[in-house]
């Protein structure tokens, strides 16, 4: 039998190895051993962004997208008790992105759903999309576009130069804003191969 | 061959040609009664109604006003082999209860039939 993986934060592990910016983050897996390490982590923060991971759980998964760090150890150590990973990330507030959406990634195409400010769930779950662009793979050229106008083609193509690293049949999720660009999850897609 | 009149045009989501009569569904309770082949059209298909499409067996197409390639919906629609036309606004209005339509889920373009 496969042993039961925490997905969510391999997903990020993933990003980071692709080389894609994200939020200063740390897991936790017990507490009691890495208590120094929250320490350090919240150090100098007011306010931090706690998500967590179950095995193999896709189902929601407590969080606390604004955590106050005098409330963050005592919010971390219940739910690690209830047997979640916690993903500890310097807080990046919602409703200030330029633009938030994903990146379907094939073999010769990028597919990219915009939105402006929120929650990239609202994508996903509740199909708030505002802009559909499909852009070539290999000279980055828009082949189609629908919609919105959320960022400059410059700074679209800036963002694709970067997802060209990851492999077909992903969906990236990230967010532009004033302070620069994070990306949030990697999921693979094989449905996506009938899109080629 | 007669040119096939245009209704409407969405995001083509998930492949695949198809023709049979409308059905508005906005619940789980509409997806669950649909006991006839149509083609369902809702505003969006959020999480909760996907287990009930999943079920369906008389369900040939799909089509939302709101909606991409990358939402739960696409992926679902995507798995079981049935054609999905998403962000194809107003077609909660443009399309009526048992309205005969085409649809083409790779192009994103729904004919009249």
């Amino acid at each position: 039998m496969k042993p039961k993986r925490f997905l969510k934060i391999e997903s990020i592990k993933k990003l980071q190895k692709y080389g894609l910016p994200i939020p200063k983050t740390i897991f936790i897996f017990d507490f009691q051993k890495q208590e120094k390490e929250i320490d350090e982590f919240l150090k100098n923060r007011r306010y931090i962004t706690v998500r967590s991971d179950k095995r193999e759980d896709t189902d929601f998964c407590p969080h606390w997208l604004g955590c106050s760090v005098k409330k963050a150890k005592n919010f971390i150590r219940k739910i690690t008790l209830q047997g979640y990973a916690v993903i500890l990330h310097e807080m990046v507030p919602i409703y200030r992105e330029r633009a938030s959406g994903n990146i379907l990634v094939l073999k010769k195409y990028f597919f990219v759903e915009l939105m402006g400010v929120g929650p990239l769930t609202w994508i996903t779950r509740e199909g708030k999309v505002s802009e559909w662009i499909k852009v070539r793979k290999n000279d980055l050229k828009e082949v189609s576009h629908t919609g919105k106008r959320f960022l400059k083609k410059k700074e679209l193509k800036n963002i694709l130069k970067l997802a060209k690293r990851v492999p077909p049949y992903r969906v990236l999720e990230f967010s532009l804003r004033p302070e620069g660009l994070y990306f949030w999850q990697i999921i693979e897609d094989k449905t996506s191969k009938n899109l080629e | 061959m007669p040119k096939k009149k245009i209704i409407l045009t969405g995001i083509g989501a998930s492949p695949g040609e198809i023709g049979g009569r409308v059905e508005i569904v906005n619940s789980s309770k509409e997806i669950n009664g649909l006991k006839e082949c149509r083609i369902i059209v809702s505003s969006f298909l959020t999480p909760d109604l996907l287990p009930e499409i999943k079920k369906n067996k008389y369900i040939l197409g799909m089509v939302t006003d709101r909606g991409g390639r990358t939402c739960h919906a696409a992926i679902v629609a995507r798995e079981l082999g049935i054609p999905y036309i998403a962000g194809a606004m107003n077609a909660t209005k443009l399309l009526s209860k048992n309205k005969e339509i085409n649809m083409d889920g790779r192009k994103g373009i729904i004919y009249e039939a």
